[in-house]
């Protein structure tokens, strides 16, 4: 043979892996592999270096080398080796060494890879089915490494965890930044290492086994491979665990009596397999074949080549010239701070304020005047109430070396840990970290900021400012967070310390174009960036480039910076990140030319201030503190606990929950609950629910949900008076021609039997619907349409309600990722087939794909659904029947035939085709089933709008706010909206839904009056005004409800949107046009998905709230001046009358003493139409002044009341050109009266 | 009953006074005015026939041949039309920038291709931002909801706003409406003229591409089939730009392309590109330049011809108007279907007809548009008809018609990263399909305008399996010794491009040999 050695190379992510081969045997005589840490050019020739040493005889020309991996793109040509794809090396090294394996999990630094090999029944070939993970679900072991340095577990520990299915709790493994979220969450609530760690891999496996399989089943043997597999004993148990559970979920057989362990292997040296297959797949592949050209080309290549193949395209550095940045850096230099220094023996009287962050805690002294003592911060080591125990300590610490003693007047918390503490140490605030970083900017940067920025390391949060109040916000979602921490990381991986980043960023004269956006895409860039070449000056320079971009563009989304103000102020830890400074003074000045941008003097801190200024104002208030003290404080003993007694079983979900016991050295307990999903895991004992319960009922009484309503009311059945309509079904019938009804008469004669057989048959007939989509608008038309052909109501099943169980349990069958509330509908159907079927037997699932939808606006240019939830039937109809027919299974049929609810002839028909045959339909009583049904759907929107009508009026009555959802009508789902509403409907706001908003055009007029006068629109439910490519109609609607908020004073908007939802994502700019002209109280969650971001959430509401309260206080004031206004023109009003009435005085007062004001009716039309008079025409009538009462009849001479009516603003034209006859006559009580 | 003590009092003057005192009071006690300016989105679209002289018209988004022949023919009939380059990543990164988040990318392409090529006219050019807005205009089609790609003009809008371009006209012409949009004095005629010049260059860039597809793959001197694409681009060009009849450029055409030197026995697996229309129709950043890379890694690129798309819009309005006359309506409703049925069949009839004599002239031999009906029929079962968006049901259909006919060793679906039809529900649906067909091998992937490695990666992967499909159909069709006798014989008879084997297989190689077996050059195994 010519070829001596095969050399196979496998450039990961975050390793090199090499071997060879000797080509007669294929067997791998050499191996090794490193760790790259980001090198791997410099690896691999050291790897190579490390092969030619070994075997000194190699010649270049007898070696053939193959390469495989994600970073061996640069490297091909250099090295000269072949390249083959690293799934299809990996599958051949497999098919060779494991002949009997099915089916392999690979997990690697970046990505995620299935293969299954199947044989194909009709011609017997093993085929081969890959799968990797999407973009969206990247970064696997990058993440759990991560996550075990958040955790803070040392490396031993971890490869001797065990995992304990029993302690679970919630983590989103859909992508690496989710999870991490969750996993700070989780730290910050208490929550053991152990459990963490468990927590994620059995996340990362569900995830893997629900998404990448693309509802394939796992059959054994299975292979575990890539680094985490390989490590982590804990994530091999839990796939063991957790593959044969979807085996007997699917009726899968393995092999009897074999464990578990001897059907899901880990093999030896599983790190080589990608190189080994590259090497058997390049040996038999001729176009995979090149000159080797050995380790000199390489060496070149590290040297001079890299720098040359850069792509042109890249940005330049951070600065033009060099006395730039010594003026930015002049200006932006940290400013130092010394604590402050007492003479010995003083008592320092100082207010803590303690911000327990996502990485690191702070803590902060001030004095009773607000001025800044003494500062500290660690990073976080794991569990919140030790960082707080240490931290204190530090600051009793800085007294006691002073020979001072420290005296706590008060203790305010914020960040993820205030909620720990406020139960531990009974801190006197518990303060939400938007408004203490405002309190904090306004305290150190003045009452007229603009806008704050906070950066830190999970979250970016935004906040403009309207006389030193939070005017609006926003948050980085899941989706753009993270940034801060990247940026550490990033500096971590090239053993840069964090604090020499900006010093390193600046030395860079180019830097690469990173796409902004998610932080674990931004990681997959980097790694490309760095195969390209870049250095990690480069690397670091572009990374600060792009991160306004991430704050302005995808966080904020408002292109028009100047329209924010012009004194920006940043904050936040990563601001002493010089670069990260730079970048973001440039990007705001570029668009914003005069804008002031200040860095906060103690950005780190700056959440930790505003705490301790919170706390300060609140202990004042109140006068005392309720803190337990800074000794008791460090004393504290604390423990937790997860087992089977701390899971609360109040609901079906089971949640496993923490309890966090801390004991004070006077032996008092507190207990702080973590891990719950719902109210319900608050509390303890039967009792405390039942009350909870109560609670909850006078709440629901009191603030009522519209949304909570609707999301019962719609699948509820009608009162029978309401549906069954039978005179109206006679009188169809009467209409009828007369030649019909007499071929029905004789029909019926003939088919008595037959047709009291077919009654009887319809009465059994079970149907199954899911709870999903646009059923949450239909499913009064479909279950009336059922109940209308003789189905028994209880014979018509609706899914239950998301939850997370349920999402668990079905949604495993999918084969890909849209949106929550599209995929969820898997596990629905799965809900119907295998809990109701089981419970009693369904005949037929229906869920039909419904294309068009009706809709009560107009003017639209079509009226569709989105293609998405018109075709999710098909999806689950793939799903259920691909690998095995489970609706054949389980004896139900399927349908899906598709809907048209805006033609109501042609779903007539499509209703006939899909219910014909099964339930034996004449068309007669089809038309009569659909009238039906029409009719429900009407009685429901009327119900509905009855309620909505009430609570508004209501608002209006007490000057109150409401909140109205803007959300698809599954939004509705309390699984999809994850109870939000609930949260603000517990802080007494009542919600509404935008089916709830009265569709009457009287009741509208009032708000949309003006827009039809001008021409704008055509009537009330017209949007042509702001979105002419009105198709969708849910997002119609949206765009139409968030109009009517913007025109009502008391509504208030939560506007809820899926990830990925496309027909969402134009109306975003629509409707934050439309609510911020208004200046509507506006709050969104754009990213709604699968997981619930109890964090997140959290903030944002507190937030919110925050913001609805201000709003709140806006009405009571705008009423108390408005009614002061109305005070002062009815004196002034009274004061002309009578000036003009003073002329008459004489007259008047002899004649009738006893004098009161009337208006002539006609008079009062006049005003009532016309806008700007409407409000005195109120005030004059309820009371002008009961010592001065006097009957004015007011008479008008050629008053057209119609054309008033028509166009009030021309009749005020008309009024001023006609002086002389606008007079009015003044008459005497008594003889008016007479009139 | 008028009483006797009847006074006068001018009442305007009261409230007048009271108006201007609550005014002033409401100003002190810091009370705002009622009324709010209520935002409107002005959608300014105005383009009259006087204007048309000095206006630039701006347009894009099919392949480049295409871009560049609509421009040819519009300037033909007297307009200044403007194809924009084919949006790349910069373009996409000033959609983002402008644009809404959670867009699909095609958007943040050719909407940030639009506004990156008006702030370079600013910026760079020097133009002002008045000169900008009165004196260029953008036109696309509109009407193609359900999907984003219908709500394309609100994005438009919005970035052009937000990028400082507040007043910049984007006129639309309706892709489902008739041929006679607008009104006389509209500065674009959307009349029969006009869509007859469209159709005509989507047809001519189809023809093109199709050749260009089929003989790049074989070209046996590197670079031999674009300079020759160039100079029947110029030729077509020309002809259009003249509004003159092209098939005499098209038969000059036929004649350079057959002069290049091809080789059609090597064997390359024939990749099928289907997809979302924009991701697979593109051939720069916005699908990683898909195409050229399948041809780097040794595939021969089934394209689909953007008729099709054409044709599938005229089968979706003839379904839903067969549908109705399904039903019972007014008879005025039935002629008028009718009417429209009828006219759809006339329109169909001329783009096949145009169609056809255009690959004739060019030498495009063998090839056969998809049919619609059969199209929908096959692919029902698993994709309604009547869904729509995107590419419907035709995603599934071609991956069906893909095996039934073995038409290709690779099926890749390309679309955008969260695409709604075609990520959202045909890749569902495929998964059952490919259960059905398991000798379907078929890869769907997501654009997203970065992580290209990735992407190339997973193509790689699927490419593997296609090359041993291809090599397993050249197996199956001649001795080597056979294979070497064909070689030899095209080698000395210089078969031209126009030279096309009937279709057995999914591999021309393989294709190439059966047609010399038939002419019995050689025999058979």
């Amino acid at each position: 043979m010519n070829t001596s050695r095969f050399i196979g190379i496998d450039v990961g992510s975050t390793t090199v892996k090499c071997v060879v081969v000797d080509p007669d045997e294929m067997k791998i005589i050499w191996s090794r592999y490193e760790r790259h840490e980001t090198r791997q050019a410099e690896k691999l020739l050291e790897l190579l270096t490390d092969i030619h040493q070994t075997y000194p005889d190699l010649k270049t020309n007898k070696v053939k080398a193959y390469i495989t991996g994600s970073g061996a793109g640069p490297l091909i040509d250099v090295v000269g080796a072949g390249f083959v794809q690293e799934v299809n090396a990996v599958a051949l090294a497999v098919e060779s060494l494991h002949p009997d394996v099915n089916s392999i999990i690979e997990l690697g630094g970046q990505d995620a890879k299935i293969i299954l090999f199947k044989e194909n029944k009709d011609s017997g070939e093993r085929q081969i089915i890959t799968s990797m993970n999407d973009k969206c679900a990247s970064g696997t072991g990058a993440t759990i490494d991560k996550c075990v340095l958040k955790v803070g577990i040392n490396r031993d520990k971890l490869t001797t965890l065990d995992f304990d299915a029993k302690k679970i709790h919630h983590v989103a493994a859909k992508c690496g930044v989710f999870a991490e979220t969750d996993i700070v969450n989780l730290i910050k609530s208490g929550i053991p290492a152990s459990e963490v760690l468990c927590s994620l891999a059995d996340a990362i496996v569900m995830q893997n086994l629900s998404v990448l399989t693309r509802g394939n089943t796992l059959t054994e043997k299975v292979l575990l491979l890539g680094g985490p597999n390989t490590y982590l004993p804990f994530l091999q148990q839990c796939w063991q665990q957790r593959i044969p559970e979807t085996w007997r979920e699917r009726g899968y057989q393995a092999a009897e009596g074999v464990n578990p362990e001897d059907l899901i292997i880990v093999p030896d040296n599983a790190e080589y397999y990608a190189a080994f297959g590259s090497v058997v797949f390049g040996s038999a592949e001729l176009s995979a074949d090149k000159t080797y050209k050995g380790v000199d080309s390489l060496a070149e290549f590290i040297k001079n080549g890299r720098k040359s193949e850069l792509n042109a395209g890249a940005d330049q550095g951070l600065h033009k010239e060099i006395a730039e940045l010594d003026a930015f850096k002049e200006n932006y230099k940290t400013p130092l701070f010394k604590p402050r220094q007492y003479p010995a023996g003083s008592v320092i009287k100082a207010y803590i304020g303690l911000d327990g962050g996502s990485t690191s805690s702070k803590a902060v002294l001030i004095d009773e005047q607000g001025e800044l003592i003494c500062k500290q911060y660690q990073l976080s080591k794991g569990n919140p109430i030790e960082d707080t125990k240490e931290l204190l300590a530090a600051l009793k610490n800085y007294a006691l070396e002073q020979n001072c003693q420290l005296q706590v007047l008060g203790f305010g918390a914020t960040g993820y840990a205030a909620d720990v503490l406020e139960k531990s140490t009974r801190c006197d605030v518990n303060v939400v970290e938007t408004v203490a970083h405002m309190m904090s900017a306004k305290i150190s940067c003045g009452d007229d900021v603009d806008v704050i920025c906070d950066i830190g390391g999970q979250d970016i949060k935004v906040l403009f400012l309207q006389h030193g109040q939070i005017k609006n916000f926003r948050l980085s979602n899941q989706c753009s967070a993270g940034n801060g921490m990247l940026l550490q990381s990033m500096a971590d991986q090239f053993g840069v310390k964090v604090e020499e980043f900006s010093a390193v960023a600046f030395s860079a004269e180019l830097s690469p174009k990173f796409s902004y956006g998610c932080a674990v895409f931004l990681d997959t860039d980097r790694v490309n960036f760095q195969k390209e070449g870049f250095s990690k000056e480069e690397l670091f320079a572009g990374l600060a480039r792009v991160l306004p971009k991430n704050v302005w563009q995808y966080v904020v989304q408002i292109p028009r910076m100047s329209e924010l103000g012009r004194k920006f102020v940043l904050q936040g830890g990563t601001q002493y990140n010089l670069a990260a400074v730079k970048a973001q003074v440039d990007y705001i000045k570029e668009r914003v030319p005069d804008a002031e941008v200040i860095v906060h003097p103690h950005c780190g801190e700056a959440g930790a201030m505003g705490a301790a200024v919170e706390a300060r104002r609140v202990v004042e208030q109140r006068g005392y503190s309720t803190f337990i003290g800074i000794d008791e404080t460090i004393n504290l003993k604390v423990s937790s606990r997860t087992d089977e007694e701390t899971r609360c079983n109040f609901c079906e979900n089971n949640c496993s929950r923490t309890f966090i016991d801390t004991e004070s050295p006077d032996g008092e307990i507190s207990r702080y609950i973590a891990g719950f999903s719902c109210e319900k895991g608050t509390v303890e004992s039967k009792e405390a629910v039942v009350t909870l319960n109560q609670k909850r009922k006078q709440l629901k009484a009191e603030f009522p949900n519209l949304v909570d309503y609707e999301a019962n009311r719609v699948f509820r059945r009608l009162p029978a008076d309401k549906v069954s309509n039978d005179k109206k079904c006679k009188q169809d019938v009467m209409s009828m021609s007369l030649m019909k009804t007499m071929l029905a008469v004789i029909g019926g004669t003939k088919h008595k039997a037959q047709k009291e057989q077919i009654r009887l048959m319809r009465k059994k007939v079970r149907v199954g619907i899911p709870r999903v989509l646009n059923h949450y608008t239909n499913a009064p038309f479909m279950r009336a349409y059922l109940e209308g052909l003789g189905l028994l109501s209880n014979n018509i099943v609706f899914s239950d309600q998301t939850s997370e169980e349920m999402w668990l349990e079905g949604g495993k069958y999918g084969s890909i990722d849209p949106c929550y509330p599209a995929k969820v509908s898997l596990a629905h159907v799965h809900h119907l087939l295998y809990k109701k079927h089981k419970r009693k037997a369904l005949d037929v699932i229906w869920f039909p794909c419904i294309t068009k939808i009706q809709s009560f606006t107009s003017e639209m240019v079509a009226s569709t659904s989105c293609p998405v939830v018109a075709g999710t039937p098909k999806v689950v109809n793939a799903a259920f029947t691909k690998e095995k027919n489970f609706f054949k299974e389980n004896d139900i049929a399927y349908y899906d035939r598709a809907l048209d609810f805006t033609d109501r002839k042609l779903l007539e028909k499509q209703l006939s085709e899909t219910w014909g045959d099964i339930l034996q339909l004449d068309k007669d009583e089809n038309i009569m089933a659909c009238e039906n049904a029409w009719l429900a759907m009407e009685t429901v929107d009327l119900d509905l709008q009855r309620r909505g009508l009430e609570v508004l009026t209501q608002a209006e009555k007490n000057n109150t706010v409401v909140l109205l959802m803007l959300g698809r009508p599954y939004h509705n789902d309390p699984g999809l909206n994850h109870e939000i509403l609930e949260e603000f409907q517990s802080l007494g706001y009542p919600v509404i839904s935008i089916r709830s908003i009265p569709k009457d055009s009287g009741y509208l007029s009032r708000f949309f009056k003006d827009d039809i006068e001008k021409g704008l629109i055509k009537d009330a439910f017209d949007i042509a005004d702001v979105w002419p490519e009105n198709y969708s109609v849910n997002s119609v609607q949206k765009v139409w409800a968030a109009k009517f908020a913007a025109r009502h004073p008391n509504v208030a908007v939560l506007d809820l949107s899926s990830f990925k939802c496309g027909h969402d994502a134009p109306s975003y700019g629509i409707i934050d046009q439309i609510i911020s002209s208004s200046k509507t109280p506006y709050m969104a969650m754009h990213d709604i998905d699968a997981n619930k971001p109890g964090g997140s959430i959290k903030i944002r509401v507190k937030t919110y709230a925050y913001t609805l309260e201000r709003y709140q206080e806006l009405l009571n004031e705008r009423l108390k001046q408005t009614n002061e206004l109305e005070k002062r023109v009815k004196k002034k009003r009274i004061e002309l009358l009578q000036q003009h009435i003073k002329n008459f005085d004489d007259v008047l007062m002899s004649e009738d003493s006893n004098k009161w004001i009337k208006i002539d009716e006609q008079y009062q039309r006049y005003l009532q139409e016309s806008a700007d008079k409407r409000d005195l025409i109120q005030k004059k009538v309820v009371d002008i002044n009961a010592r001065d009462e006097v009957e004015v009849e007011f008479k008008r001479k050629d008053f057209n009341i119609e054309k008033e009516n028509n166009q009030s603003a021309l009749l005020g034209q008309q009024l001023a050109g006609s002086q002389t006859d606008n007079s009015v006559e003044v008459k005497k009580g008594a003889n008016a009266n007479e009139k | 009953m008028k009483s006797n003590n009847v006074f006068k009092i001018d009442f305007d003057v009261v409230e007048n006074k009271i108006r201007a005192y609550e005014k002033e009071q409401a100003e002190l006690l810091n009370i705002e005015p009622g009324q709010t300016n209520h935002w409107v989105d002005k959608n300014p679209t105005d383009f009259r026939r006087h204007q048309r002289e000095n206006t630039t018209i701006l347009f894009g988004g099919l392949t480049l041949m295409q871009d560049v022949f609509i421009q040819a023919a519009s300037n033909g009939l007297g307009y200044k039309f403007i194809a924009l380059d084919c949006p790349d990543n910069a373009a996409m990164q000033v959609g983002k920038e402008f644009g809404n988040r959670g867009q699909c990318n095609p958007t943040y392409f050719t909407v940030g291709n639009l506004v990156k090529y008006l702030i370079e006219l600013r910026d760079k050019q020097g133009l002002s931002t008045r000169e900008i807005i009165d004196n260029y205009i953008f036109t696309t089609a509109g009407a193609c909801g359900p999907c984003r790609f219908g709500l394309y003009v609100t994005e438009y809008r919005k970035a052009l706003r937000d990028a400082g371009f507040e007043g910049f006209r984007v006129v639309l012409f309706d892709s489902d409406g008739d041929l006679n949009q607008g009104g006389p004095e509209m500065g674009l005629d959307y009349n029969v003229s006009f869509f007859r010049g469209m159709f005509k260059a989507i047809i001519l860039g189809d023809v093109i591409n199709l050749m260009a597809y089929r003989m790049r793959p074989y070209e046996e001197n590197k670079g031999d089939v674009n300079r020759a694409l160039e100079k029947c681009r110029q030729l077509i060009v020309a002809k259009l730009l003249s509004n003159k009849n092209v098939i005499p450029a098209l038969h000059e055409s036929k004649k350079i392309l057959d002069a290049v030197p091809l080789n059609r026995l090597q064997v390359k697996p024939k990749v099928s590109v289907i997809g979302e229309f924009w991701a697979m129709t593109t051939e720069g950043d916005g699908n990683y330049k898909l195409q050229a890379f399948l041809e780097q890694e040794g595939a021969e690129v089934d394209i689909q011809p953007v008729t099709n798309w054409t044709l599938y819009i005229i089968w979706a309005v003839m379904y839903d108007a067969r549908q109705q006359l399904k039903l019972k309506n007014k008879w005025t409703t039935r002629l008028r279907l009718y009417k429209k049925l009828l006219l759809l069949r006339f329109a169909r009839t001329i783009m096949l007809m145009w169609f056809n004599r255009y690959a004739k002239a060019i030498g495009l031999n063998d090839y056969h548009l998809a049919d619609m009906d059969e199209l929908a029929k096959d692919s029902h079962e698993f994709y309604d008809n009547e869904l729509r968006g995107g590419e419907g049901h035709m995603e599934v259909g071609k991956l069906i018609q893909s095996v039934k006919y073995s038409k290709s060793h690779l099926v890749l679906s390309v679309k955008p990263f969260g695409c709604m039809p075609s990520s959202g529900v045909s890749d569902g649906v495929q998964a059952l399909v490919t259960g059905k067909f398991p000798e379907a091998h078929f890869l769907a992937i997501e654009t997203s305008g970065d992580g290209a490695v990735n992407v190339y990666s997973r193509i790689q992967m699927a490419l593997f399996k296609a090359r041993e499909k291809a090599q397993k159909d050249m197996d199956q069709v001649l001795s080597t010794e056979s294979v070497e006798r064909v070689a030899e014989y095209i080698t000395t008879q210089k078969l031209p491009a126009s030279w096309y084997p009937k279709h057995r297989c999914a591999l021309t190689a393989a294709n190439t040999v059966y047609a010399m077996r038939d002419q019995g050059l050689v025999s058979s195994h």
